[in-house]
């Protein structure tokens, strides 16, 4: 694991990483890895961008995202960090591979999203209802959304679940859209 | 007060056989099965006429007790017969089953019988566990949440994956979609704290069974209460009350009955199976531990002359909060059906017309 701070444009952005592999940039709160996120760094670099709680710009993740060498990423937000992460996709859409919404809020415009190119997931915890309709919105508006409710969960779902929360998260973004295809075998005994 | 009839398809085999469950099919006798089925519409008829409000069909596997493997085929096979009757499916089994398929099939059938369906889901009898290899251990979990997969099923419009513990499907899109919107009057059924908080924070109904009345009245109070806390008060059509009644001209008659019914396990595992579930198989009632295997039949709350049985449901109204009863007027397994039809005429002439305004 490695830390440290990055001067952007959009000012200084501090940021955790660990893992190898594709590149995830997660929008949430710095500090220690969460479960969820060291799970996903098994199979990720994952870079959290510690994103306070009035966002950050899109620059400042961009140019963040640059420092540290990223040409092209995977993006996770959540609640607090939904309206930065689609500023961010709608702002570079070459550069975002795909897109996580974990119990997004605040979404914006429909335009916006109906000319969103990017694969997105949308999570809802079965137990936060609130975030139900805009994440609904979104899989119906984005053309290439798909909308999973993970059980058991709140708002703060990759801490409620972080297991169930790094599988469909990291199954969604190595295969985008073809992760409905189920890959794990149900045979017992060959 | 509704009243509902349990009907378990009386298998009426030519010759005994075996009580062990699960009951060895190589005694099964397919003419038996087709007449039973048949006889089943028509004992139906006659219950739709005598004024019934329900009919309600369970699941229950490998035995002649209830020939009712799938209770969506009987459900389908009644509503295609029958005009008038509400069909309760009391229901399926939810811990072994594929939740989603459960929540098609349902929208079909209430679509097919043009709303007259209530539902319930349930985890199951222990033995159940047994019939499609679960672990005992978890079936409460998977109920609970099969259940809740059942309700997104139907009623989300968007497609959608759903990331369980026990499940997880990528895409749920469910045609059709139930005929009664958002969908059909929907029970968690047991005794549980479990099933109670459920029912409550899902705003379904409650079904209780079997139990004295003091006893479910225990589970329907935390059920209520756990509405309330959840902001809503149910209806006492919200409340089912599934029990056995015996109705004979006195309560002498009625009592004769009784004694002369075997005191047999409705579904009788191998000793060391059974210990060995009831091991595992971790059951409440009202968060109070209850053992998870009945030794012997199952108790017989409602036993006298019309005059005796109208009082006793009366008591059940008041103290569980019932307001739909769900009879068993004759124990399944039986292979005499004559009394069945006795119990069915006695129960409508003279008891029903009493408890309607309850």
């Amino acid at each position: 694991m490695s830390e440290g701070w990055l001067e952007t444009n959009g000012g200084r952005v501090r940021y955790v990483e660990a893992g190898d592999g594709p590149a995830l940039v997660h929008l949430a709160a710095g500090g220690a890895l969460t479960t969820a996120q060291a799970l996903l760094g098994r199979r990720f670099r994952v870079v959290v961008l510690d994103t306070p709680a009035r966002g950050l710009a899109p620059s400042a993740v961009l140019g963040a995202v640059a420092a540290l060498g990223l040409e092209r990423f995977s993006l996770v937000a959540g609640a607090t960090t939904t309206r930065t992460a689609l500023d961010v996709a709608v702002a570079a859409p070459e550069r975002v591979l795909g897109l996580v919404l974990e119990s997004p809020t605040s979404i914006g415009a429909d335009a916006d999203l109906a000319a969103l190119g990017t694969a997105t997931l949308l999570l809802c915890g079965t137990l936060d209802e609130e975030t139900t309709p805009a994440a609904r919105r979104c899989a119906t508006l984005i053309p290439n959304a798909h909308l999973v409710f993970v059980y058991a969960a709140g708002r703060t779902i990759a801490l409620d679940r972080p297991e169930a929360f790094a599988e469909v998260v990291g199954d969604f973004l190595e295969r985008h859209e073809a992760f409905v295809i189920r890959r794990s075998t149900t045979l017992i005994h060959p | 007060m509704k009243v509902s009839f349990f009907e378990t398809v009386r298998y009426v085999p030519p010759a005994a056989v075996p009580s062990e469950w699960p009951v060895a099919s190589g005694t099964y006798d397919r003419e038996a099965g087709a007449r039973a089925y048949e006889a089943m519409i028509e004992r139906l008829r006659s219950v739709e006429q005598l004024g019934f409000d329900w009919v309600s069909v369970s699941e229950h596997h490998y035995s002649p007790r209830i020939l009712s493997p799938s209770p969506m085929l009987a459900a389908a096979f009644i509503a295609a017969r029958l005009t008038r009757l509400t069909i309760a499916l009391l229901g399926p089994i939810v811990a072994h089953s594929n939740p989603v398929r459960v929540a098609e099939e349902l929208a079909m059938l209430d679509t097919l019988a043009r709303g007259r369906l209530v539902v319930g889901l349930l985890r199951g009898t222990a033995n159940e566990a047994l019939t499609y290899d679960l672990n005992p251990q978890e079936s409460r979990d998977r109920t609970d949440e099969g259940m809740e997969l059942v309700l997104k099923a139907w009623t989300e419009p968007t497609p959608f994956g759903w990331q369980g513990r026990h499940f997880q499907y990528r895409q749920v899109s469910i045609w059709p979609r139930p005929w009664q919107q958002p969908h059909p009057p929907t029970y968690a059924l047991g005794t549980s704290r479990e099933a109670c908080e459920f029912a409550a924070r899902h705003r379904l109904g409650c079904g209780v069974s079997y139990g004295p009345f003091e006893v479910m009245a225990k589970a329907t109070r935390l059920y209520r209460e756990a509405c309330a806390r959840h902001g809503w008060q149910p209806t006492p059509e919200q409340i089912i009350y599934r029990a056995n009644m015996i109705v004979a001209d006195t309560d002498e008659d009625a009592h004769a009955i009784l004694r002369a019914q075997p005191n047999r396990a409705p579904f009788a595992m191998r000793p060391g199976v059974r210990d060995a579930v009831a091991e595992l198989d971790s059951r409440n009632i009202a968060g109070e531990k209850r053992a998870a295997i009945t030794p012997g039949a199952l108790p017989t709350t409602f036993i006298g002359s019309p005059d005796t049985v109208v009082e006793q449901v009366r008591r059940a109204r008041e103290v569980i909060g019932a307001g739909v009863l769900d009879l068993s007027l004759h124990p399944p397994g039986s292979r005499d059906l004559e009394p069945l039809t006795r119990a069915l005429d006695l129960f409508a002439t003279k008891v029903l017309p009493r408890i309607r305004d309850l």
